[in-house]
């Protein structure tokens, strides 16, 4: 039903023009028939990836009549124009009380349109040409979006940050493009993707691999999408637009990166160091954002920064070979993190009601009538901490695919995630409670139920997203590494991460004074990372100084 | 003789510092009529002095100077704050892209139709200038900021024409672009996206010093219904125009 695909981009646009000529009428009418349409739009997207699994009739595409513009009906497009759909229909009705009082109602739903339309028009473009419109809109959309209110010079500041860096990553994916073109001629991804199949190893400028130098570009155009280090400035800063907005942009937007990954995988997967390069960023940025999230003291900004370590983790899983993990990652982070931010009004009213400090332990004894807390021994402790979430997460993945276990990229997902399972257990150990035991044991149960669901999943999800097992295979060795080098880093890490849980420990056992002094090193690392890096610091300058040579320039020549 | 040309060539499609020249005639004159038969005949005096000339003289040299030329003046385009010569500093970054897209060798209404895409948006930029002038007394950006509150109708004008002026899509100047970087060079191809980023950049800043901000000023009548209406279908036709030229590739 390629025929409908046309409906899923075009039907917010249409949606875009009615509310922008009928934006005097009073009250929320327009906003009702922006959210109308949105309607018909998660329908008709339900409607295509249904059909599509049902009919099983493979990847369609289809131009114009002209060959003005194309579209295509693939897993991938047609799984995302749903979530797409999906949240931005969530962002629009939960917009129809929230900016009634705001200046710009109109203007609103209008732009929250266009946006809605851009993305759909990239999800589901079947050509470059197409997919650069859409690339460059998107930008062009969060700009407006972010200035939405635009009197304060703070919003206006950020929303700049925010199209620049969107510009710096639309200009990559233009070379990208032209460089695929001059080499196989054709703009139509089907034919594109055949060619480049037929011909992986042809040349480019300077005698560069074609394959290669297309990668990296896309990689650059989805690092500065996806916030990735030292292109994330922006991403913190964001919160100065509508609530709406913030969760639309994180739950949404930021994951095009991941969406022009997936897109361009048939290019990936004949070029390792690229995806070796995505897999070092993809794991920095992880780092760093979740280290400047612990510590920034602006919640919001520390939400910010979340979102900046989850793209580097979904960035990371396409380097390492797992590129329907990456896309099954960002739903699963879209759909979390825009109920955060859509719920955030209700957590303030909560916290004002209730302000969630603890009671002294003291009290609960003395008041409650609560026994006092129990820990388990450290030795136990410790030993069902790191064994039992690797077990858990070995039987669940040998149960759902045999051949899991061979591929690199699996055993790093794997590592990653016991690394995860150890941290939420460690957490749990830290916690107050009476009956240590089963609070271990629920935690336990529940991790369980967590792997499982996720590993059946995520093995469905890659089946749907790439059904060819060959090109699956392909992507995973070429993300793969020497045995023996990767082998050395797997237990480095793991020792690293070993060491670092102990240190942990005993510094809360120890528990040191406040007023103990600190090593000039860990406050140098503290200011280091409390000033996000002076990253965006950095960049300020650099702007003054540009800007006055600029300035320079124009009287020394007379402004002609 | 085909020397020559090229040099007479250079004023029209300005590389700097003959460039100089097209900035002062279009700073001196500040009537709109004739500043806008200026923007949209100059260009086309150098087209015709090309395809006239033989550019297999010195096609690297030529290349270089005309990216140079369209990056300085993009990179001058920053912190111009009069509207009228922001949009004679953008023609002057735009048009000596017209050289680079030239050495391609595209057919005679190619180039034409390629020089008109990017005279559009200076174009589309003195109208604005025109109508800030005779509502504000002055068309500098920064001095009478914040009109989107006051005046929806003229800040959604000079909204669409920055965009046209960033030469992002659909307006003519990002298919133009588009085909000048299909048969560029890398270094080529790196100049151009420069060029384009710092559009992009001038463009912001100067929505920051009219559209955006805190409102300053005196009071100011809005764009009548009809006036807007007008721009609007005059966008739309070379929205259309342009999609018309470089569409059906696929």
């Amino acid at each position: 039903m390629i025929e409908l695909q046309w409906l899923i981009p075009l039907l917010p646009f249409v949606a875009a023009l009615l509310v922008h000529l009928l934006s005097g009428r009073p009250g929320q009418q327009v906003a009702r028939l922006s959210v109308a349409l949105n309607l018909v739009v998660v329908i008709l997207a339900a409607y295509q990836l249904f059909h599509y699994i049902a009919a099983d009739t493979g990847p369609q595409w289809a131009a114009l009549a002209g060959g003005w513009v194309s579209l295509q009906i693939d897993p991938l497009s047609a799984i995302m124009a749903l979530v797409v759909s999906g949240i931005s229909l969530v962002v629009h009705i939960y917009s129809v009380r929230y900016m009634v009082e705001e200046p710009g109602y109109g203007r609103f739903f209008m732009l929250l349109d266009l946006m809605t339309g851009s993305i759909l028009l990239m999800v589901v473009a079947g050509d470059l040409i197409t997919l650069l419109v859409a690339w460059h809109l998107i930008g062009v959309m969060l700009y407006f979006l972010l200035g939405h209110n635009t009197e304060p010079p703070r919003t206006q500041r950020y929303a700049f940050w925010t199209f620049i860096a969107y510009r710096l990553g639309d200009l990559p994916l233009v070379l990208a493009a032209v460089i695929l073109f001059q080499t196989y001629g054709v703009l139509d991804f089907p034919t594109l993707f055949e060619r480049i199949a037929a011909m992986p190893d042809a040349r480019t400028f300077m005698d560069l691999p074609v394959t290669g130098s297309v990668a990296f570009l896309v990689a650059l155009a989805a690092f500065a999408k996806s916030a990735q280090f030292p292109l994330h400035v922006w991403l913190p800063y964001t919160m100065e637009g509508p609530t709406p907005v913030s969760a639309l942009m994180h739950a949404g937007i930021v994951n095009a990166g991941g969406i022009i990954i997936n897109r361009f995988a048939p290019v990936f997967v004949h070029s390792s160091e690229i995806l070796h390069l995505l897999f070092v960023v993809g794991l920095l940025t992880a780092l760093i954002g979740s280290v400047l999230m612990l510590t920034q003291n602006d919640i919001k900004k520390a939400l910010g920064y979340s979102t900046m370590g989850q793209m580097g983790f979904m960035v990371m899983e396409a380097g390492a070979g797992a590129f329907a993990l990456a896309i099954f990652h960002l739903i699963a982070h879209g759909v979390f993190k825009g109920t955060l931010f859509l719920n955030a009004g209700n957590v303030i009213n909560a916290a004002r009601r209730h302000d969630g400090v603890p009671n002294e332990p003291l009290y609960d004894f003395l008041v409650e009538r609560k026994s006092a807390p129990t820990r388990l021994p450290w030795l136990m402790i410790a030993a069902v901490t790191l064994i039992v979430p690797l077990a858990i997460l070995v039987m669940v993945h040998a149960w759902a695919a045999q051949d899991f276990f061979q591929q690199q990229g699996a055993i790093v997902l794997l590592f990653f995630g016991w690394v995860a399972g150890v941290q939420v257990l460690f957490s749990a150990y830290r916690l107050d409670t009476e009956n240590p035991l089963r609070m271990m044991a629920l935690i336990i149960l529940s991790f369980t139920v967590v792997v499982v669901g996720y590993v059946v999943v995520g093995h469905t999800f890659e089946a749907f997203l790439y059904p060819d097992a060959a090109f699956r295979a392909a992507l995973y060795s070429a993300a793969s590494i020497h045995e023996l080098t990767f082998n050395m880093l797997v237990v480095l890490l793991a020792i690293i991460m070993v060491l670092g849980w102990m240190g942990a420990y005993f510094t809360r056992v120890r528990r040191p004074p406040a007023d103990e002094g600190n090593g000039s090193t860990w406050l140098i690392l503290y200011s280091l990372f409390s000033r996000e890096l002076y990253v965006a610091d950095v960049c300020e300058r650099v702007t003054a100084r540009l800007l006055d040579l600029s300035k320079r320039l124009n009287v020394w020549l007379r402004w002609s | 003789m085909s020397i020559l040309l090229l040099v007479l060539a250079a004023f029209f499609l300005p590389l700097f510092p003959a460039s100089v020249v097209f900035n002062r005639l279009a700073a001196a004159n500040d009537h709109l009529g004739v500043r806008l038969a200026l923007f949209v005949l100059w260009p086309q005096i150098g087209v015709l002095l090309i395809l006239w000339s033989d550019l297999a003289v010195a096609p690297g040299l030529i290349a270089a100077w005309a990216l140079l030329s369209a990056l300085l003046y993009a990179f001058r385009m920053l912190t111009v704050r009069e509207v009228g010569r922001w949009s004679a500093m953008l023609a002057s970054s735009a048009w000596p892209l017209a050289w680079l897209y030239a050495l391609q060798t595209p057919g005679v209404a190619n180039l034409v139709a390629f020089t008109l895409a990017l005279t559009v948006a200076p174009v589309l930029m003195l109208l604005v200038c025109a109508a800030l002038t005779t509502r504000l007394e002055a068309a500098y950006t920064g001095l009478h900021g914040g009109l989107a509150r006051d005046l929806p109708r003229l800040s959604g004008v000079i909204v669409v024409t920055t965009l046209a002026a960033m030469a992002l899509p659909l307006f003519p100047g990002f298919f133009a672009l588009l085909a000048v970087l299909g048969g560029a060079t890398l270094w080529m191809a790196i100049g151009i996206l420069l060029t384009w980023l710092l559009w992009s950049w001038a463009g912001v800043r100067l929505l920051e010093g009219t559209v955006f901000g805190p409102r300053s000023g005196p009071i100011a009548a809005d764009l009548t219904v009809l006036a807007a209406w007008g721009l609007s279908l005059l966008i739309g036709v070379i929205v259309a125009g342009g999609l018309a030229w470089t569409g059906g590739a696929l």
